[in-house]
């Protein structure tokens, strides 16, 4: 598997096939004496913006923190939960129970208040 | 059976949706500045926004996804963040100018100020957006689109003359005033080829389901909207040559725009100018607003679609619904629609190479399309115009500020 073609910026779904984001970075954990280990990928703005630009990621980092939806954003799944990686990468997770889906849950609360949403 | 209703609505839908703030303000300009001489700018821009049309098409068709979510995914977000700053920017321009374009309508139909409109047409797109799905948004504006016929009608009824309608394809060196038909080329290049055209048909080939067996109908759409739409917009330059031009009347505003509808319709003229300028700009306006939140959603990722249920995309909702926002107070600080959607479309052009040639690199990839891939020729006519557009939109920008 070629982790830049195959995973990076490929679009994640949960285990229901809900979109839960995109593959925002991959994290690999440096051993010594030994190669580096792929740890997961994690989704998130912060993430993604540190890869344009690291005081990108950092502003919004603390835009996050704010408004107080920084709690466990960016999201890591573990390599482990990576089901199947093809178009998309599907995770062994549940959309709604992840803190990818905080900001998409707080919308939808003021969404739902409109006439005619559903 | 199914395909060919398809193929009709989607060349009727092309057509009335073809022509929008931008490409009336730059071919009324250079018709009444240059006659039919920039009627080969017209043609040029058409034949390429076809091809990417078609491209686009044939992206979705076979790899299911739509052009931003394609570029995330092949170039990374480090290469798409300039690109796509660039079109978000001039996305919003052109949408505060369409919101303006629409609001000169109506004043032209009441008499009242235009800025008086601005956001009460900003409450109408997004309740057209909040009301409707994507089959409904697309034909609807096409369909309300088509009386912007009458620019053909009254170009008609005007009797140019063939030999130098003729001659006005056949790109020549103009007798006075170069930069500004350098300048007027350009625009007419950055205003039928606007970016966002380009994502929202993807997107909506996408909501659409098309498949690799509907490719016919994909090609023959692009190809045929584009060069009837394209008669639409030689319909405006060609009135306004022959109406504004001998009367030494230049477009400065859109209600000197209207009189070039004066010999043809008579008393009719300022109604049928204000319909085709209004709902050509309502219409680009919703599709750009909509286009906000598709490559939002698609760049990061998120749930959209104009077919599901607002609250199932909640923060696609509230993209679209932020970018028309930025765009309402842009149009309400009172910005001259026509000076900003000359800005727009020139700067676009500027910024085409970003957007177009990533675009030939995925349409050459069969990882995207498969055996789809495009044809030397093609890709040779598309990098090349894009890349000597963008080479004279540079030199050209600073020496029409310049000059005034």
């Amino acid at each position: 598997m070629d982790l830049v073609r195959d995973v990076l910026d490929k679009k994640v779904s949960d285990r229901n096939g809900r979109d839960m984001g995109r593959a925002d970075s991959i994290v690999l954990e440096i051993r010594e004496g030994a190669p580096p280990r792929v740890a997961g990928i994690e989704i998130g703005p912060a993430v993604l913006g540190h890869r344009v630009r690291p005081v990108v990621g950092r502003w919004i980092a603390g835009l996050e923190h704010a408004l107080g939806i920084d709690q466990g954003r960016p999201l890591r799944i573990a390599f482990g939960e990576i089901l199947d990686v093809g178009d998309h990468v599907k995770v062994d997770r549940a959309f709604g129970e992840t803190a990818a889906a905080t900001v998409e849950q707080g919308l939808r609360r003021w969404v739902s208040s409109i006439p005619g949403a559903s | 059976m199914s395909a060919i209703v398809d193929l009709i609505l989607g060349v009727v839908t092309s057509i009335g949706g073809f022509v929008e703030v931008g490409s009336i303000s730059t071919a009324a300009q250079a018709g009444s500045e240059f006659g039919f001489q920039l009627l080969w700018a017209i043609a040029a821009a058409g034949l390429m926004l076809a091809m990417l049309v078609e491209m686009s098409g044939r992206l979705a068709a076979v790899s299911r996804r739509s052009l931003a979510a394609s570029v995330r995914e092949r170039f990374g977000i480090h290469f798409q963040a300039v690109p796509l700053t660039a079109e978000l920017l001039i996305d919003l321009l052109l949408l505060a100018a369409e919101i303006g374009g629409a609001a000169i309508a109506i004043k032209l139909l009441t008499g009242i100020g235009f800025q008086w409109w601005i956001l009460p047409i900003g409450l109408c797109i997004w309740l057209v957006l909040w009301t409707c799905g994507f089959a409904a948004i697309e034909h609807g504006i096409g369909l309300f689109g088509l009386v912007t016929l009458s620019f053909v009608l009254a170009a008609w009824r005007l009797h140019p003359s063939p030999l130098d309608l003729g001659a006005g394809f056949v790109p020549s060196l103009p007798g006075h005033d170069a930069v500004r038909y350098a300048f007027l080329a350009v625009s007419i290049l950055g205003a039928t080829v606007s970016p966002y055209l380009l994502n929202f048909y993807s997107s909506g080939a996408v909501e659409e389901e098309m498949s690799e067996k509907e490719l016919w109908v994909n090609r023959t759409t692009a190809y045929l909207g584009t060069a009837f739409g394209s008669v639409v917009s030689m319909g405006v330059l060609v009135t306004s040559a022959m109406v504004l031009q001998p009367r030494q009347i230049v477009v400065d505003s859109y209600e000197q725009a209207a009189l070039m509808f004066v010999p043809a319709f008579g008393r009719w003229a300022i109604t049928l100018f204000a319909l085709a300028l209004g709902i050509g700009c309502f219409g680009a306006a919703v599709e750009l607003t909509i286009n906000a939140g598709y490559v939002a959603a698609q760049v990061f990722g998120w749930s959209w679609g104009a077919n599901k249920p607002r609250r199932d995309a909640a923060r696609f909702t509230t993209a679209f619904t932020l970018v028309l926002l930025m765009s309402l107070a842009i149009a309400v600080i009172g910005f001259d629609p026509l000076r900003l959607t000359m800005i727009s479309v020139a700067l676009t052009v500027v910024v085409m190479p970003l957007l177009v040639l990533p675009f030939l690199v995925l349409m050459n990839d069969p990882k995207y399309v498969k055996d789809h891939t495009s044809g030397a020729i093609g890709n040779g006519f598309l990098a090349v115009l894009t890349i000597v557009g963008a080479l004279l939109a540079i030199a050209v920008i600073p020496l029409e500020i310049m000059g005034g």
